[in-house]
């Protein structure tokens, strides 16, 4: 049954230029809000990040992504009278998501103290690689910058790759996973500080972010050991090459190894009595994995993953992107959603990871074309003079 | 300010890392967060896994910072009860059993609304509450098989690479979000509602321009540390031993002023570097000039030195890097919790910073079981001391 989205009737302005700032406004438009994305009269930058559909650089993927289900007013920002049309619409807001660098913010009006002055019940997001405050305030961070302020990104691959690579710098998490973490984090800071019904001002850091989900780095630091990319793969399992593709596995409980066991169909190294010692298997990986690697170059990934499965094996297959929007349990959970593209046609665009309910979220279209609800910017004036002239 | 989530209570069931990492973050957040246990299954992550190769346990210590821990045998109908009354009086209820396990025991959705009509509900798991891989095991490297990010992360002539605790804390960053967000639906409509976070929807979720490519059959595959557009972009190695910087080069002015960092004005004009196209199709030779440079470079100094001349650049950092760091300390991003036996170990705070509420972070070290029963059995639930014994002595509190 559907049930209306969490933050429906919540207005947000978003003033983005980066990955993080814009994916925090899609979690916001995903889950109900009204997102209009401020742009400068040349559109967002996010406009011209690939990759693009087809050859000319016309049609980001990337921004169809972040940029779905959106609003869009062009503004210059410098100008005055551009001004006054984004107070108009501040005034009508419950949140300002702003990504601008903390030197150019008060010549566009977008200073942390005008805003608390003018708008006195906005919850103002700052979005920035290192944060509003401290000694890196100024900092720049692209995505490759920031997984590696985070920490993750000095501890990538392991298992596989490492085994095949060691002499090869760190490996980077594919797209714009640091950033995004950002934009997550900036939308819980948002809502927290929506919960208390109080406008203010919400520093995001995209390195704090990450480093907070790094947690458990962190955690094993404090109690003695520096992890490494190098030490740290699973004694065995982890990624394994199929005849058709690679899978996963994973197996932490004593009752998943044995399944594991009778998955690879019971070969006399594996019942070894001492075996059933998990440190001696630890003792044992490499000399465990290179059975298992051998045995699964035979097997194929979607009938090993069913049977696996099956036996409570913790295993899974390494999709590519095309997999994933095949996928029966995808499609039967409607993660995707319908969306027309211009130019581009009829897509599958993800939706949100997490719903309120058996149905999914929704959006319901593309990004817009730039300033096309220029029109709210004569609403929100009209709006606002009235609440002026009654004395509001 | 009080902290932002004062007043909200949350029945806390997770176990691993995503769930314990969403009730943790929404604790630091001010959230008053009960995790039940039992001494019969502990949480896994209280234990060391083999596995791993070391025998320390995980990331329990952090995720169990700030939170309340009590004793209920849910194998015990008693148990069960005290659950129910625990809910009642709840806010939140978060889970992250394989979907079946809750309504085994008499707590899922349905019937635990019946006790607390607006109850809002938190289950996280690795393919969600519906479709029919809904009973399918998994772990963080699994989550990112299945959505994907795997598959797309690694060197372009390489494997696919697993995704670590990151995965797993992410997948809890989205929950903690969703939960907020379903707090303010519940403020606003008086309705709770169920809240479904899949692990392999969210590392879905981080490569979705990725996913939009293949849909019109342009697939995208492994990229290494290359960029569509950037160049140079990658890792440099430096004098220091294993120790890296991240460049990344994406206008006309951050080459010229990387130039200028490298001292060398010589390329400016060469045809090979003169467009960001140009760059992107001579970016091996780039690679080799950044490179030649770096390995002369302290790291730090040369990171700094970019900076001050506009160049996105970072050294790749380690978690020693990052738990001494002054900037992430004055944020409060990295704290120093002390433990029960005395013990100081650096932490994570809060993952964003709210200057009007400066109370937000970690009050207290990592709960012993069941070391706040006194107050949640006692104050909260209002159980008698007789009772208390007498639950105890009949195992449904244990």
């Amino acid at each position: 049954m559907a049930i209306e989205p969490p933050l429906s009737g919540i207005k947000v302005v978003e003033h983005a230029s980066g990955v993080a700032a814009a994916y925090a406004g899609r979690l916001f438009t995903a889950m109900g809000a009204e997102t209009v994305m401020v742009e400068p009269t040349a559109g967002s930058p996010l406009r011209r990040e690939p990759p693009f559909f087809g050859t000319t650089p016309d049609q980001s993927a990337l921004f169809a992504y972040l940029g779905a289900g959106k609003r869009s007013v062009a503004l210059d920002l410098m100008l005055d009278a551009y001004r006054d049309a984004l107070d108009a619409l501040l005034a009508d807001a419950h949140v300002l998501i702003d990504d601008t660098a903390m030197g150019d913010r008060v010549a566009i009006g977008l200073g942390a103290d005008r805003i608390r002055r003018d708008h006195p019940d906005i919850v103002h997001v700052s979005v920035l690689p290192f944060g509003a405050a401290g000694d890196k305030a100024g900092w720049r961070g692209e995505e490759i910058n920031l997984v590696h302020a985070g920490g993750e990104g000095f501890l990538l691959p392991n298992g596989l790759s490492a085994d095949l690579f060691p002499d090869r710098p760190p490996v980077k998490i594919a797209g714009h996973f640091a950033e995004m973490q950002g934009g997550v984090a900036a939308v819980l800071g948002a809502l927290s500080a929506l919960w208390t019904g109080k406008g203010q001002f919400v520093d995001t850091s995209v390195q704090d972010a990450n480093v907070a989900v790094g947690a458990f780095a962190i955690q094993r630091y404090g109690d003695g050991s520096l992890e490494h990319r190098h030490h740290r793969s699973f004694r065995y399992g982890g990624v394994i090459e199929c005849s058709d593709g690679f899978v996963e596995l994973l197996t932490l409980e004593e009752r998943q190894w044995q399944a594991l066991v009778k998955l690879i169909g019971e070969p006399a190294w594996a019942m070894d009595e001492a075996l059933s010692d998990p440190a001696e298997r630890s003792a044992r990986g490499r000399e465990i994995n290179e059975a298992i690697r051998s045995w699964a170059r035979r097997q194929q990934v979607a009938e090993l993953v069913a049977r696996a499965q099956a036996l409570g094996v913790p295993m899974a297959p390494y999709n590519a992107p095309s997999d994933v929007l095949a996928d029966p349990h995808v499609k039967a959970r409607g993660l995707f959603a319908a969306v027309e593209l211009a130019d581009v046609g009829g897509v599958p665009m993800l939706t949100a990871p997490f719903r309120f309910g058996e149905a999914p979220l929704v959006i319901r279209s593309g990004p817009p074309e730039l300033g096309a609800d220029q029109d709210l910017l004569g609403a929100a004036s009209k709006a606002r003079q009235a609440r002026r002239a009654e004395g509001r | 300010m009080m902290k932002p989530l004062e007043g909200i209570r949350i029945a806390d069931f997770t176990v691993h890392a995503a769930g314990p990492f969403c009730t943790h973050m929404l604790s630091q957040l001010g959230a008053e967060c009960i995790k039940v246990e039992t001494a019969l299954r502990p949480d896994i992550f209280r234990k060391p896994h083999a596995v791993y190769g070391r025998l320390g346990p995980a990331s329990f210590d952090q995720v169990a910072s700030n939170k309340l821990s009590i004793r209920i045998n849910l194998k015990h109908p008693k148990g069960v009860d005290l659950a129910r009354r625990l809910v009642a009086v709840s806010d939140v209820v978060a889970e992250s059993f394989r979907p079946g396990v809750m309504q085994r025991l008499g707590l899922d959705y349905d019937a635990i609304r019946e006790i607390k009509q607006d109850i809002v509900m938190l289950s996280v798991s690795s393919s969600g509450q519906t479709g029919p891989d809904r009973h399918f095991a998994g772990y963080a490297p699994l989550f990112g098989a299945w959505g994907g990010l795997g598959y797309l992360t690694g060197f372009s002539d390489g494997p696919p690479v697993e995704m670590r605790h990151v995965m797993d804390h992410s997948v809890g960053l989205n929950a903690a979000m969703a939960t907020v967000a379903a707090l303010l639906r519940r403020r606003l409509t008086g309705q709770g509602c169920h809240v479904d976070v899949a692990a392999r929807e969210v590392a879905s979720s981080y490569i979705g321009e990725a996913l939009l490519m293949a849909s019109v059959g342009d697939e995208v595959g492994r990229m290494g540390n290359e960029d569509h557009r950037r160049a140079p972009h990658g890792l440099y190695l430096t004098s220091e031993d294993d120790r890296w910087i991240s460049v990344a080069v994406g206008s006309q002015a951050e080459w010229m002023s990387l130039l200028q960092v490298m001292g060398r004005d010589d390329l400016a004009s060469d045809g090979r570097f003169a467009s960001e196209q140009a760059r992107q199709s001579n970016r091996s030779d780039l690679d080799a000039i950044v490179s030649a440079w770096s390995i002369t470079q302290v790291a730090e100094d040369a990171a700094s030195a970019m900076q001050a001349a506009g160049v996105p650049a970072h050294v790749s950092w380690t978690a020693a890097d990052i738990a001494t760091d002054p900037h992430l300390r004055q944020r409060g991003a990295i704290v120093d919790v002390r433990e029960p036996d005395g013990r100081t170990r650096a932490a994570v705070g809060p993952p964003v910073r709210l200057p009007d509420c400066p109370g937000i972070g970690i009050d207290r070290g990592t709960p012993a079981l069941g070391e706040h029963e006194d107050y949640v059995f006692g104050e909260v639930l209002r159980i008698g001391r007789a009772e208390y014994a007498e639950l105890v002595e009949q195992q449904a509190i244990y």
